[in-house]
Parts: structure tokens; sequence; C-alpha cells
């Protein structure tokens, strides 16, 4: 069935619509929020609190945009949000002087879990180029939909990519060392 | 390879995103040393958690659709808490009749002309100090008509 055919269905109040649009978009939501959040039950709350806001929101789409880079900006705000009630509860954990707990554990899906690395690689990049790197990586986007998902530039999305892909390029390449090493 | 590092050396300089932006496109990504220094797709593509292992199952639609349930149900609840009774619908229109009587009524009541047509203000704008009818002392009455700017002086003689 045709996604428009599908959006029109879902603003019409056809549940079994929306219910296809939710299958179809469930698992590349979920790829991209693991990614970003690393971690399984925050990217389950960040998809389910996205489908519900495309839900809403679904009158306000616009048709002459893609629907998939919409879909991911309302989860690229969703994961901010996320990331920032974690460092909100990371902080208020340290300032009462307890043990942190770190949301960010080594394995972050369930079947497919990527390479373990020994600095937690992607930790090291920022939430705008895990996300352009990601989209550029998984799903083959070029800078200017990158930036349609993260709301700016096409310059500054290959700005942010570029980063994404030096950064992990350096790390690796440490890796590789320290494995020898070791 | 020295035309790379005075490219690497401008990027680390100035921090602007057009100004990097034009050095990724100029040189960066048309260079293959520099192109070297980057992850590859596939290397950045091993780290990262791929479609296929990010299946979420049923349990997020049961989940969205019980959201969406609820969304609807308080949407109607709250529709019915909006929706004014008939009676006090008439409560409100006759209010607003009256507001609007009132206020056309003070528009056409009120006196707008402009201050110092009244009887003291004449007499402040006006002023005689003796008036003489042949030869003789006269009585002077000075006489402005309500609403209007006009001012009539009435001398009679003094008998």
């Amino acid at each position: 069935m045709d996604e428009q055919e599908l959006i029109a269905g879902s603003l019409n109040g056809r549940k079994e619509d929306f219910r296809m649009i939710v299958e179809r978009y469930s698992a590349p939501a979920m790829a991209l929020a693991m990614n970003l959040l690393r971690n399984r039950d925050d990217a389950e709350d960040a998809c389910q609190e996205l489908f519900i806001q495309v839900y809403r929101n679904l009158g306000s789409y616009d048709p002459r945009r893609s629907f998939k880079n919409w879909v991911y900006t309302i989860l690229y705000r969703r994961c901010l949000d996320h990331l920032k009630r974690r460092r909100r509860a990371t902080e208020l954990v340290s300032k009462m002087g307890r043990e942190t707990i770190t949301a960010t554990p080594a394995n972050p899906g369930h079947s497919s879990s990527p390479r373990s690395l020994p600095s937690g690689l992607l930790e090291q990049l920022k939430a705008k180029e895990r996300t352009a790197l990601c989209l550029w990586a998984n799903e083959g986007y070029t800078a200017r939909e990158i930036g349609e998902v993260l709301r700016c530039s096409a310059g500054t999305a290959r700005v942010h990519l570029f980063q994404a892909r030096k950064k992990i390029k350096k790390l690796l390449e440490q890796g590789d060392v320290s494995l020898q090493n070791g | 390879m020295f035309h790379c590092k005075t490219v690497e050396f401008f990027y680390g300089l100035i921090p602007l995103k057009p100004w990097r932006d034009f050095l990724i496109r100029r040189h960066i990504e048309k260079c293959p040393g520099c192109l070297a220094g980057l992850a590859s797709r596939e290397e950045a593509g091993s780290l990262l958690v791929q479609e296929a292992g990010a299946d979420i199952g049923p349990s997020l639609w049961a989940e969205v659709e019980a959201a969406i349930a609820k969304d609807s149900r308080e949407k109607k609840a709250g529709d019915r808490t909006i929706q004014p009774s008939p009676g006090r619908r008439w409560g409100w229109a006759v209010a607003t009749a009256c507001l609007g009587v009132l206020l056309i009524s003070f528009f056409f009541l009120k006196d707008f002309r402009p201050e110092g047509t009244s009887a003291d203000a004449v007499q402040a704008r006006f002023e005689l100090e003796y008036v003489r009818v042949g030869g003789q002392p006269a009585s002077a009455v000075i006489y402005q008509p309500q609403g209007s700017d006009m001012i009539i002086v009435w001398v009679g003689k003094n008998l």
C-alpha cells in the first residue's frame, strides 16, 4: 500500500493504516534510536513516544517533504530529550555523591550488537555527529537529507558527518594499535 | 601532501561551518589522501546497530495503540466538558447583546463637544468690558447656542 494512502487512512481514523506505518518504520527508527541512545530501553521509549507524536501531528505533515525524514526528525528530537534527561540524572546522582549508574550498557541490542570497542567509540561522538553517521552509513543519506533531519543546512550536516568519520577513523586506528600492543 | 596539511591547518584555524564545508567540498572530498583519514561507510556501519537487529516486535504497536485510545478518550471527554449547554449559550448571547446595546448607548449619549462650549468657557473666551449704545451705557448678554461654535452678543440700552 502506498505511503500517502496510509497517511490519508490514518488521518481518517483507520487504525489499521497507522499500524502499517508503525510496522514499516519501527525497525529503522529503532536502529537510529539505539545508535543515538546506546540503550535498548530508552530507544524503545523514544520509539513509542515517536509514533504517538506522529499520530497526533499527522495533520501537520507536509506531503511535499519525505515522510521518512519527517519521522526521523521527530525521533531525533525525542532522542535528544532522552539524552538531556539522562545527563541531568547523571549530574544529580554525581552531585549527591553517590555512585553514578551509567545508562550506557555495553550491549545496546539483543540480536545484533555492534562490534564491541575498547572505548565505547560512538560515545565519543556528539549526538548530531552520531545521527549524521548513522543516516549516512545505514540509510545512505546525502548531506542535504541529513540536514533535513537535523534541521540544519547541507553544509553544516556535511561538517558533522566529516567530523564523525574523522573521529571514528582515528579511534579505530588507536583501537587497532592498542589491540596489537596488547 | 603539502596542500593537504595546509587545508587541515586552515580547517582547524577557522571553526566556522560554512568555511569548513567549503574546504570539505573543494578539497577533502576529492583528495584520496584526505579520504583515507575518514571512516568508510562499511567501517562506520560495522559499529552501528543495523535495521535487521533492531526489531521491537508487536509490543510497540500495543503500547502505541493504548496511548492513542487513551488520547481519543481524553479528547472526547474534553470535547464534552468544553461543549456548552444550549441554556448557557443563550445566556452568553443575551449578555453579549446587552453589552453591545450599552456600548452603543454610551456613544450616542456621551457629549463629545470640545471643552469650552459651556457658559463659563464662553465667558473665558469672550469678554466685554464696556458697551455703549447711542452714547449711553448699555447692558450686554453673551450667548452661545448649545452644540454650536457661534457666539451671539446681544446689547440692550439701559432704560
